[in-house]
């Protein structure tokens, strides 16, 4: 009995392919455009999130107690050898950078701004997190005599710098003496993380000590950790060596990013609503018309004796069918679109002025998940469910008798 | 086959009330070609789907075998359609995406019978009714009386022990008319399968043993 129905399900879908066609590309195009998009998202959150961490927090960052509030040097870390000695020793950290920092005043001969300024080891932010990837001009390097600059590229900008240009820094040292520096610009950094960009330039940590006066001391020190799941353990681990220290994770440090994430989910979610009701509207509005057209003939089916149950079988093997082939087109598409987007990537440069402002770099990639394939099977199937229940309910209605005498229809 | 006492009203107790049987006694032995005539409006379809069980008599009872089936449930009655009764309507009687031969074939294949049974039986109804270079047909290719002859052969196929036709001439010319007439009395007397019509085209009349007669309801004459 199944297998007639099936053999007519098949044969209808065979028979009106002009219509099948239709509701196919319908879903798959639908669902491809979605895949993609829903990566696209994801990549660029996902991006977000590693710039910030490789330019800034680490996954794990420490910082005095009350630093954080108050942006004071008193509220600074000392004797940093005994922070190192704990982080070699700690298997899951890969890498860390002790900077110290002071906000001030940067000026030029034209323009004076505020800016921070961070001490840092070039070689220990190289391996914490490819700083010198972020080089757009200049090198990543602080001059023969380590006494030179990198500056954030909005920063730059905003006070008209270029390479060679010289600046003064004022800022408080540790015992509340105002001093000034004076450097040169060797390099422009562009991260994607606006506070970096547009308010930090980096300077060696020897330098930035003499200047505040400081030995053995640091404002933070970020770590990395090798692998993602160990974040709070590490971070437990840390809280109890160190006692009375702020150990802190990214996601605590940018509460943002993760807000923006949830927005994202948000959206992705809305946008399966979407294709869920597509889905549902096409076969819907395909199986519906293609019942109501042969309600003579299955009406037929059930005088002569066939099973409401075969006939309710055949059409909902044919929405499945639909619904699936519609699915397996979604997602080769879909597959397509991610693969592209996440090898190759998409060069935004034409729209950066716009997006650069939320730390977008020029080419960016989607992620590919496997759930995302799995997330699509589920509202497409549920739509083709949902699609064949009303077609069903009105076959169930009605009188083959007065169909087939064509009193109603 | 048995009716006793059918009553037959549409919209009851309504000012449009129509009584469209009025308590018709009839039985019917097995092996009969019999037509239910009488004018437009007498009441034939109605009475013939409900010795099919496609509708159900506002009162009185049918018994099938000497079993009463006037008060079989929907599936019940599905079933015994399935198993017992073959149907050929007016018009419109096979599934489109079917060819001849799978059409012809459909019921048996619901009623799970051995393929090479089924074959043979096409093959051999093909014979009777002169549709065997049609079988890979699809119904759309076929013109009126073909299509009603395949009709023909899929009611038979099964070995149903009811054959009921509601007009089936109606939409052919008479020369076709007079063919499936004459291959329907061919198989009523080759199989004994008993076949009841309900129309007041001349063919089916001059072909039929015995002719009931309805006027507005009620029988009239029965020879
Ligand atoms: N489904 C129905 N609803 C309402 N009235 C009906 C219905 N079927 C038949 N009738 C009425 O019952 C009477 C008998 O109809 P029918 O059995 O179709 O006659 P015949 O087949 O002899 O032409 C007619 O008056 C017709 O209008
Ligand atoms: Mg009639």
């Amino acid at each position: 009995m199944y297998k007639i129905a099936q053999h007519l399900a098949w044969l209808s879908i065979w028979r009106r392919k002009t219509r099948s066609l239709m509701v196919i590309m319908m879903i798959g195009l639908s669902l491809g455009g979605l895949l993609g998009l829903q990566g696209l998202y994801d990549g660029m959150i996902s991006h977000l999130i590693n710039t910030t961490i490789r330019s800034d927090s680490g996954e794990i960052s420490v910082y005095a107690k009350e630093y954080r509030l108050q942006k004071s040097l008193d509220y600074r870390l000392l004797a940093i050898s005994k922070y190192e000695e704990v982080f070699s020793k700690i298997e899951g950290i890969d890498a860390y950078s002790i900077r110290l920092e002071q906000e001030g005043l940067i000026a030029t001969a034209h323009k004076s701004l505020g800016a921070i300024l961070k001490g840092i080891y070039l070689d220990q932010e190289q391996n914490f997190g490819q700083l010198s990837s972020f080089t757009i001009q200049g090198e990543y390097s602080f001059g023969k005599e380590n006494t030179g600059s990198l500056i954030g590229s909005a920063l730059a900008k905003k006070l008209n710098l270029s390479l060679g240009s010289r600046v003064i820094f004022t800022a408080q040292d540790a015992s509340g003496e105002i001093n000034s520096i004076s450097f040169r610009i060797t390099g422009i950094l562009k991260t994607g993380n606006p506070s970096i960009d547009d308010s930090s330039v980096f300077v060696s940590i020897e330098q930035m000590s003499k200047f505040l006066n400081l030995q053995q001391s640091a404002t933070q020190l970020a770590l990395r950790v090798k692998d993602s799941k160990q974040i709070r353990i590490i971070q437990k681990e840390l809280q109890t060596l160190f006692g009375d220290v702020d150990v802190l994770r990214w996601d605590e440090l940018y509460p943002l990013l993760i807000q923006m994430q949830e927005l994202i989910n948000i959206f992705n979610l809305a946008s399966y609503a979407i294709v869920f009701i597509v889905a549902a509207l096409g076969i819907f509005g395909v199986m519906l018309v293609s019942v109501l057209e042969r309600m003579r003939e299955f009406s037929i089916m059930l005088a002569i004796g066939t099973p409401y149950k075969m006939v309710r079988d055949q059409i909902l093997l044919e929405a499945s069918f639909l619904g699936f082939i519609g699915y397996m087109a979604g997602a080769f598409l879909g597959w397509l679109l991610l693969w592209y987007m996440s090898t190759v990537g998409i060069d935004m440069r034409s729209f950066e002025a716009g997006l650069e402002l939320y730390g977008y770099s020029a080419v960016m990639y989607a992620n590919m998940h496997l759930y995302y394939f799995v997330q699509a099977f589920f509202a497409v199937f549920f739509a083709t469910l949902l699609s064949v229940i009303w077609p069903l309910l009105k076959l169930k209605k009605i009188k083959p008798i007065q169909i087939i005498q064509g009193k109603t229809v | 086959m048995k009716l006793s006492h059918i009553c037959k009203t549409f919209y009851p107790d309504s000012p449009k009330e129509i009584k469209a049987l009025k308590d018709i006694n009839l039985s019917f032995e097995k092996g009969e070609f019999t037509t239910l005539s009488g004018e437009s409006g007498s009441g034939k379809t109605t009475l013939l789907n409900i010795i099919g069980g496609l509708d159900a008599a506002t009162s009185g009872k049918i018994f099938f075998e000497g079993e009463e089936i006037s008060a079989y449930s929907e599936e019940k009655m599905a079933k015994l359609r399935l198993n017992h009764i073959g149907f050929i309507f007016q018009a419109y009687n096979l599934i489109q995406v079917l060819t001849v031969r799978e059409n012809i074939g459909f019921i048996m294949r619901l009623l799970k019978f051995d393929e090479v049974a089924i074959n043979a039986r096409i093959l051999e109804l093909a014979s009777i009714l002169q549709i065997e270079d049609i079988l890979d047909k699809l119904p759309s290719e076929l013109s009126g009386g073909q299509q009603q002859r395949v009709a023909v052969a899929r009611a038979v196929a099964s070995r149903p022990k009811l054959i009921l036709a509601d007009e089936p001439t109606a939409n052919l010319d008479s020369k076709n008319s007079e063919r499936l007439m004459q291959m329907l009395r061919t198989l009523n007397e080759k199989e004994q399968v008993t076949v009841i019509f309900a129309s007041h085209d001349r063919y089916v009349l001059e072909q039929s043993k015995r002719v009931i007669v309805l006027s507005d309801g009620a029988v009239v004459e029965d020879h």
